[in-house]
């Protein structure tokens, strides 16, 4: 027999590598965000689409369900079907951003565990790193990599000489999607950093962007200008797709100052970040 | 504490407090003296209800108040002879230090040459004279602490009811608080003070009150209260060269119920049932060929009596 | 002993404010204390050597680190519990602390298991398991100290680990405190307003005000010194007892009621003192060789400063 004592000992074991720390945010994050019920099933929901559109792809190339509808062929798998299909999936993707992004950085704010993450070799970096991988992870999932899948599927049943022709689109999928993501991502970090409210986050995000538009004509209509859509952060996005996509559309400013309007957008919001996300808060006085 | 007259006394007599369901306090019978009295206990134990309750802030569910002859249901007459600080940390914004204390003394009506004067001597009081005119948002901790005692004392009151009003101030302004606690209770007031910090309680109390989930568990001078606990024996550590040899010597003595040696091997703890007789016999057993160190009771402080009487609990309630 | 902490004439500014000056000290006790008034800096230099703060002159080392330029090899050797509330409301103590541990490079099946080990050692039992919003004061506390040393640091930074606490849980974190202390395996830099616990628990004591260093003590060596003086509290005393003792060569003051201060001289003997207290019927009840205590040497530290400022 024996009698155990347990008091405090030391840790002697294997460590980690530092570069997979910021992953560890990443992995805790999605654990809360799934707790929501409310989360879990739109996005789930979010899915439907493409998997309609996966099969119409399949019927396009069924000569005996073709018959059946009675149709030459349901749709055009083309360039526009993918800038369509991206602006549909676009919008589920910011009702996603502002179900998911208001409760990444405010937790964390709201009771001051900063200093804890942060006395910890983390970098400011990789915590925001983490964070916005989650939403760039869930984003994705629904936006570009879905429509490459259907570009596949579509590939495999139209044949080599149809990729061929096609292979600049899922490039232009993938940037599309990826400045979207990244817009909607680091400013819902930014809204989250210095909202304390989760729910205040989210309709500031709401605000940022159907305010916005409202904003845009305001600013139109008083200065007498078009540039006023400099401050319509979705028609920015829309203006950038379209030139990916080669599609045309109206647009009062080019697809170039377009590209430069969304990154300055997004480096102010992590300009944002950099100043709230920090060990310790710094008071004048 | 039967000396002073009732009304130079705070007097609860069978006061309960009940919170819906929830108990604040029951049963208290009290009758406090001028002075310096402490309130301990456990968080949850009603030492904010009773505060509360002194100065009005609740009415019992059960029985009746008097501060010094004055029922608390009377606010007007009551706060001109009393003074509160609260344990929490707020302020209304915008605010000076003197003008939080100046606007005080005014809304109680008192016209506008005296209040300055008694805002003024009441900053210089706590030590605050130079960052009076600072807004109350950039003082430290220590310095918000300072200007809610000023107001508390600005009107010269009788009763003080102080909750936590050490808290947070560094180990100086912990000595001159003290200084001005004393100084107050020389003059004849009553200061009613709450603190977790036993070892201070014990300094500068002249009496204590100990509450346990809403229970008055004792109350009186710490050594009155100690000698009354009989179940527990008086505890006394003595440091000696022998301890050994200490411990033969003091079992021979019926009123010596157990001798334990420290430790380190340096000392021997005792506990006895007449302290007074065990002393003695100290002085005896110190010349022939023991030499003591130091001597010193192990448990006739506030930490003792609240550890016997109130009990170590498990965190996670 | 390897030293812990080497300030190397440590500076840092705020906004053309010098907040640290000059802080030069080598530091290496079992368990260090960081005294100072409000606006000291003892924060400021607690944020400064976890890398929270640049450092604008001089330097620092924590177990031989340069803070300037091995931040992240500090970080991983040390565990924090900060003054102020920290914590994330959503989430249980266990995940908490377990992902506390595993950002500071545990890997994940053995930080749950220290995670639980922490936690139980601080003594939260089944409230692990709630979330942390829920918690009253006390069990923040200890889930703070959960956290701090889930990962098996080499030093523990705690500021004002009894701040709020009722008697109970104080006591408690203080018999924690004194028992890492004691198994050796880690030491403790506690920085607290309350002398007493830092004299119970430290070996080596840094006052500092207005941002500069006025004072160090080693306390184990002022333990060992200074037997010149005696304090007594005495029971059943009518009055000549000072008196007596004075007969005996040595200088005596009383100072309240029944407690009286005694100069020793060179010749004295316990034996003789408890021979008049026999003679006299008095009761000696506290008897102690005096020295200076922790609150003396820092008021004569504060008084000095202020003498040269």
């Amino acid at each position: 027999m024996a009698v155990h004592k347990r008091g405090y000992r030391g840790y002697a074991g294997q460590l980690t590598p530092l570069w997979s720390r910021c992953w560890i945010v990443t992995r805790y994050a999605f654990k809360n965000v799934f707790q929501w019920k409310l989360l879990t099933s739109f996005f789930y929901a979010c899915f439907i689409f493409p998997l309609t559109c996966a099969a119409g792809i399949y019927v396009n190339h069924s000569t005996r369900l073709l018959v059946m509808f009675g149709v030459r062929s349901l749709f055009d798998v083309d360039a526009g079907f993918f800038f369509q299909f991206l602006r549909v999936q676009g919008s589920l993707a910011f009702i996603l951003t502002a179900l998911v992004g208001p409760g990444l950085v405010s937790p964390d704010l709201a009771n001051n565990a900063l200093p804890l993450y942060f006395c910890r070799p983390l970098s400011r970096a990789a915590h925001v790193a983490g964070k916005m991988m989650i939403l760039v992870s869930l984003l994705s999932l629904i936006t570009w990599v879905p429509a490459i899948l259907l570009f596949l599927i579509q590939s495999s049943l139209a044949g080599w000489s149809w990729m061929w022709a096609n292979l600049w689109l899922p490039a232009g999928v993938f940037l599309g999607s990826a400045i979207q993501i990244l817009v909607f991502s680091v400013l819902a970090l930014a809204l989250s950093a210095w909202i304390k409210r989760k729910l205040a986050a989210g309709a500031a995000l709401l605000a940022v962007f159907f305010f916005g538009a409202g904003f845009a004509e305001a600013v139109d209509a008083v200065l007498g200008t078009h540039k006023g859509a400099l401050l319509n952060i979705s028609r920015l996005i829309l203006t950038v797709q379209a030139q990916l996509f080669r599609q045309p559309w109206r647009s009062p400013i080019s697809a170039g100052s377009a590209w430069m309007a969304l990154l300055a957008v997004s480096g102010i919001c992590l300009w944002l970040l950099a100043r709230k996300v920090r060990a310790y808060e710094v008071v004048r006085g | 504490m039967n000396d002073a007259a009732p009304d130079k006394r705070i007097v609860f007599e069978d006061v309960s407090k009940f919170y819906g369901e929830v108990l604040g306090v029951n049963r208290v019978n009290l009758s406090i003296p001028p002075g310096i009295t402490s309130l301990v206990g456990p968080n949850g134990s009603g030492k904010t209800t009773l505060m509360n309750l002194m100065t009005g802030l609740v009415e019992p569910t059960r029985g009746r108040i008097r501060v010094l002859g004055l029922s608390p249901r009377q606010p007007e007459q009551l706060f001109r002879r009393l003074g509160y600080c609260t344990q929490y940390d707020s302020f209304p914004r915008g605010l000076t230090g003197y003008q939080f204390v100046y606007s005080y003394l005014r809304l109680s009506g008192r016209g506008h040459a005296e209040a300055e004067e008694l805002a003024v001597q009441a900053i210089e009081r706590v030590n605050l004279g130079e960052a009076a005119h600072r807004s109350i948002a950039s003082y430290s901790k220590g310095m918000r602490q300072r200007i809610k005692l000023a107001q508390a004392i600005c009107h010269n009151p009788t009763v003080l009811v102080l909750d936590e009003p050490l808290n947070g101030l560094d180990p100086l302004i912990r000595a001159e608080t003290i200084a001005l606690f004393r100084a107050l209770a020389a003059q004849g007031l009553h200061l009613i003070i709450s603190s977790h910090v036993l070892h201070e309680v014990d300094v500068i109390s002249d009496q204590v009150v100990l509450l346990s989930n809403g229970y008055v568990v004792a109350e009186g001078e710490i050594r009155g209260v100690r000698d009354e606990i009989q179940e527990h024996p008086m505890q006394i550590l003595i440091r000696c060269n022998n301890p050994g040899a200490l411990a033969s010597q003091v079992f021979l003595q019926d009123y010596v119920v157990e001798a334990r040696l420290h430790h380190d091997g340096g000392g021997l703890l005792v506990k006895t049932r007449d302290a007074d007789r065990f002393y003695l016999l100290l002085n005896r057993i110190a010349q022939n060929g023991i030499d003591i160190e130091s001597v010193a009771p192990a448990d006739d402080d506030v930490l003792s009596v609240y550890e016997y009487l109130i009990g170590t609990e498990e965190p996670s309630k | 002993m390897v030293p812990v902490i080497e300030l190397e004439g440590l500076g840092v500014r705020f906004w053309q404010r010098n907040i640290l000056q000059d802080l030069r000290c080598t530091l290496s006790g079992r368990a260090i204390g960081l005294l100072g008034p409000n606006g000291a800096g003892k924060s400021t230099l607690i944020n400064t050597l976890l890398g929270f703060y640049p450092v604008a002159a001089g330097t620092a080392r924590v177990f031989g680190y340069d803070i300037r330029t091995q931040t992240m090899q500090i970080r991983s050797l040390t565990g924090y519990m900060p003054e102020t509330d920290c914590f994330i409301a959503h989430m249980t103590a266990v995940s908490f602390v377990r992902m506390m541990a595993e950002l500071s490079g545990l890997p994940s099946s053995a930080a749950l298991e220290r995670a639980h080990e922490a936690l139980f050692y601080v003594g939260l039992g089944e409230a692990r398991y709630r979330k942390l919003g829920t918690y009253s004061l006390g069990m923040k506390q200890l889930a703070k100290l959960a956290q701090a040393i889930a990962h098996g640091p080499k030093l523990i930074i705690l500021d004002e680990p009894t701040n709020g606490l009722d008697p109970p849980a104080r006591q408690r974190m203080i018999r924690l405190i004194h028992e890492m202390r004691d198994s050796r395996e880690l030491q403790i830099l506690l920085c607290s307003h309350l002398l007493r616990d830092v004299e119970e628990t430290c070996d080596e004591v840094l006052i500092l005000k207005d941002g500069r260093q006025v004072h160090y003590a080693n306390l184990e060596e002022e333990r060992r010194t200074n037997k010149r003086f005696l304090e007594l509290e005495t029971v059943g005393d009518d009055g000549g007892f000072a008196e007596a003792v004075e007969n005996l060569g040595c200088a005596c003051a009383v100072t309240s009621g029944k407690r009286m201060k005694i100069v020793l001289p060179e010749s004295f003997v316990m034996r003789d003192l408890y021979r008049l207290a026999e003679a006299r019927n008095v009761q000696i009840r506290r008897m102690n060789y005096r020295r200076d205590s922790l609150e003396d040497i820092f008021l004569k530290a504060m008084e000095n400063s202020n003498g040269r400022s």
